[in-house]
């Protein structure tokens, strides 16, 4: 029981940010997929570099619970593929849907009945989807430490590439709303 | 860098806040994720109606029903959700005002897009294991490599989509 409060407690923690970050409203998701607004996209690094310094740090103590999930060629890049038009026509993500639906806004409740669909959908078809596009190319847990051989490294290697990601969508993206 | 994105908190504050949640998401439990979170949803529905179909589907089994962490999370966004909206003073409107520009104000047509738009991104995220936080956001915060890639490709494919979505944004339809 308690571990369904701890849940709501994040969960309402979480919501409330994104909320207030801008990143359930589907047209600032927008102007930021067309190169119009920096915000979001440089948010969602960011969020990134901090939460990975303080995982480290979490597990440095001996905190923290992880599951890597493996990397699959095909059915992680075509899943992508998928998922990048869908949020490409909406602006909406899972988990931002949630959170937009409780802000009230109409078309979020249908892009989360859409998501019910395409779960039950892709649950229905698990046994022959999953031998078919995910087990044949199926890599395993890769992580960067695997890349560079030490998890500082490759700490250091991710927050260089996504602080260069930062920069970029700085300068390329224009500020007009 | 970030002093600009009015009416909404800066970026750089609101991400440190984030981060910070996340990982007190990774100390109390593991990795946050929700678009696990529908099949939660919906394995509890089809306990319901359906209970031999639950147990017969692989899906469904490797997750956890609702009364869990994860039914919790994403009902405790929607909840985030509510609280963060009702006390915003910026206005929340029911269409983007860039759909408005180039498809006008029928709600109709948003709504059906958003249901076939909700539906691939659920479609797909389910085959990859994870969504822009179970996959991307948590994914990379571990070093993983399918976050980074995963990231990557939906970048590029939503900054496509809405090139060709929203290509005829000069001309008005109202």
């Amino acid at each position: 029981m308690t571990e369904v409060w701890i849940g709501l407690f994040s969960g309402i923690a979480f919501g409330f940010v994104i909320q207030r970050v801008g990143a359930t409203n589907p047209q600032k998701m927008v102007l930021a997929h067309l190169m119009k607004e920096r915000y979001i996209p440089q948010f969602m690094l960011l969020v990134v570099i901090f939460s990975s310094i303080g995982l480290f740090a979490l597990e440095a103590s001996g905190g923290g619970t992880t599951r890597v999930l493996p990397t699959s060629l095909i059915a992680t890049g075509l899943g992508g593929v998928i998922f990048g038009v869908g949020w490409g026509l909406t602006g909406y993500c899972p988990g931002t849907c949630w959170a937009a639906v409780g802000e009230g806004r109409m078309d979020a409740i249908f892009a989360l009945l859409g998501g019910l669909f395409g779960t039950a959908t892709f649950a229905h078809l698990h046994e022959v989807l999953i031998p078919a596009l995910y087990m044949p190319t199926n890599y395993g847990q890769l992580t960067l430490t695997d890349v560079f051989g030490h998890p500082g490294v490759a700490l250091g290697f991710l927050v260089l590439f996504l602080g260069i990601g930062v920069l970029l969508i700085g300068r390329l993206w224009g500020r007009q709303t | 860098m970030s002093q600009s994105n009015t009416p909404y908190w800066p970026i750089f504050p609101s991400a440190i806040a984030l981060a910070g949640i996340m990982v007190f998401i990774f100390a109390s439990f593991g990795p946050p994720a929700s678009s696990s979170g529908f099949v939660t949803a919906l394995k509890g529905f089809f306990l319901e109606v359906a209970p031999g179909y639950v147990e017969s589907k692989a899906h469904y089994r490797m997750m956890p029903g609702p009364g869990s962490w994860l039914m919790a999370f994403v009902l405790g966004m929607a909840m985030g959700g509510f609280i963060a909206g009702r006390s915003f003073r910026g206005p929340v409107s029911d269409l983007p005002q860039t759909w408005v520009k180039c498809y006008g104000p029928s709600r109709p047509k948003r709504f059906l897009t958003t249901f076939v738009g909700g539906f691939l991104i659920l479609f797909g995220a389910r085959l990859a294991g994870g969504c822009t936080l179970g996959l991307f956001l948590s994914g990379a915060t571990q070093l993983s490599i399918s976050g980074l890639y995963f990231g990557v490709v939906i970048f590029a494919v939503a900054m496509i989509t809405a090139r060709i979505v929203y290509k005829n944004r000069s001309q008005n339809h109202d």
